[in-house]
């Protein structure tokens, strides 16, 4: 999520879409698997097929919704931050990661609102952890100076 | 380096003759950094025909045209979330089209049919453009990958095929119309999108 100064992805407002695309497509697919096998457990013996196909029906398509409005409203709020501070950092990721748990549990209260919040930042600020990390230890140090 | 022009001595003596200090643009202002020195140095040839022209700096080419490519990861990702908004707008329009049409007359139940009707309308069609769009990218990608070329007989494939799975448990019937119809709209946006390039 964090590619700073990366020719892969691509400027501003474009990269939402890109964003919630992507999204979609991991929340559909992921959720596809999920319920491919948890259709086909809960159906009787010799309907496996079609409770499997039944289930990915109802299923995946939402959770992929859900998926691309929660990478959307993320990406959107992560391109307004770099727009407002010039600046690109783990700390506009981290805060799209709160304001979007927040905005999105708008409708359940303050509380709930908050808790949601404080976990999308959590979860992205742990993403950001983890890939400064894999930085660190993947890249080369740099050669020694040779005078 | 032998392209690379050294001053010539008369103007070289000259030169320290005149004045002890030397400044970069001195030095610059004698040598001659053509282009042909520069790929020289860089050793990327000199330019004739059949070597290097020039470097990208990206390793993968993106495709010119309105609508930038990086390849099928890329398109997936664009269709996708463009397909899923514009399917997700036009549900909410038809919502509100739906929830304003009732015959409250009581603001605050108006103003609850119009949420519900938004809510319900919205994200099912959003819902069902994304899948659309995922899968006919998908299939598209692999059928390219395939055959090697990308074309519009690919597409007109990847559409046929996505609205038969799309349709795959309402029938044989339902899965031909369904079939047909993105087909027709894969052929389109086909013909659409050669002429906007």
């Amino acid at each position: 999520m964090a590619r700073y100064s990366d020719h892969t992805r691509d400027p501003c407002p474009w990269v939402i879409l890109n964003d919630t695309g992507a999204a979609f497509a991991m929340g559909a697919i992921g959720s596809g698997i999920w319920h491919i096998v948890k259709g086909s457990k809960n159906s009787p013996r010799g309907e496996r097929i079609i409770g499997a196909i039944s289930s990915v029906k109802a299923r995946s398509p939402v959770l992929g919704g859900n998926f691309a409005v929660w990478g959307g409203l993320f990406s959107t709020f992560d391109c307004a931050l770099k727009g407002i501070r010039q600046k690109e950092d783990p700390w506009n990721v981290i805060a799209s990661g709160f304001l979007t748990g927040g905005v999105l549990a708008a409708r359940g209260g303050l509380a709930a609102s908050a808790r949601s919040a404080a976990l999308g930042g959590l979860v992205l600020a742990l993403f950001e952890g983890v890939s400064i990390a894999v930085a660190r230890i993947s890249t080369p140090s740099a050669p020694p100076m040779v005078h | 380096m032998s392209s690379f022009p050294p001053a010539d001595q008369t103007s070289n003596t000259s030169f320290y003759s005149q004045s002890d200090t030397v400044n970069v643009s001195d030095i610059l202002g004698n040598v001659d950094f053509g282009s042909a020195q520069i790929r020289e140095l860089a050793g990327l040839g000199t330019g004739k025909l059949g070597e290097i022209e020039f470097v990208q700096v990206d390793d993968v080419p993106m495709t010119a045209g309105p609508i930038a490519s990086r390849g099928v990861l890329d398109d997936l990702c664009y269709g996708t979330g463009t397909t899923y908004l514009a399917g997700l707008s036009f549900g909410g329009l038809w919502g509100l089209v739906e929830g304003t049409r009732g015959p409250n007359s009581n603001f605050k139940l108006r103003i609850n049919t119009v949420l519900n009707s938004v809510t319900r309308r919205g994200p099912s069609i959003g819902n069902s453009c994304g899948i659309l769009a995922m899968g006919y990218n998908g299939i598209n990608g692999v059928i390219t990958t395939i055959r090697g070329r990308h074309d519009a007989v690919n597409n007109i494939a990847a559409g046929a095929l996505v609205g038969a799975i799309f349709k795959s448990t309402a029938g044989i019937r339902a899965m031909s119309v369904a079939s047909v119809v993105c087909a027709s709209a894969a052929a389109a946006w086909t013909y659409t999108f050669r002429h906007l390039q």
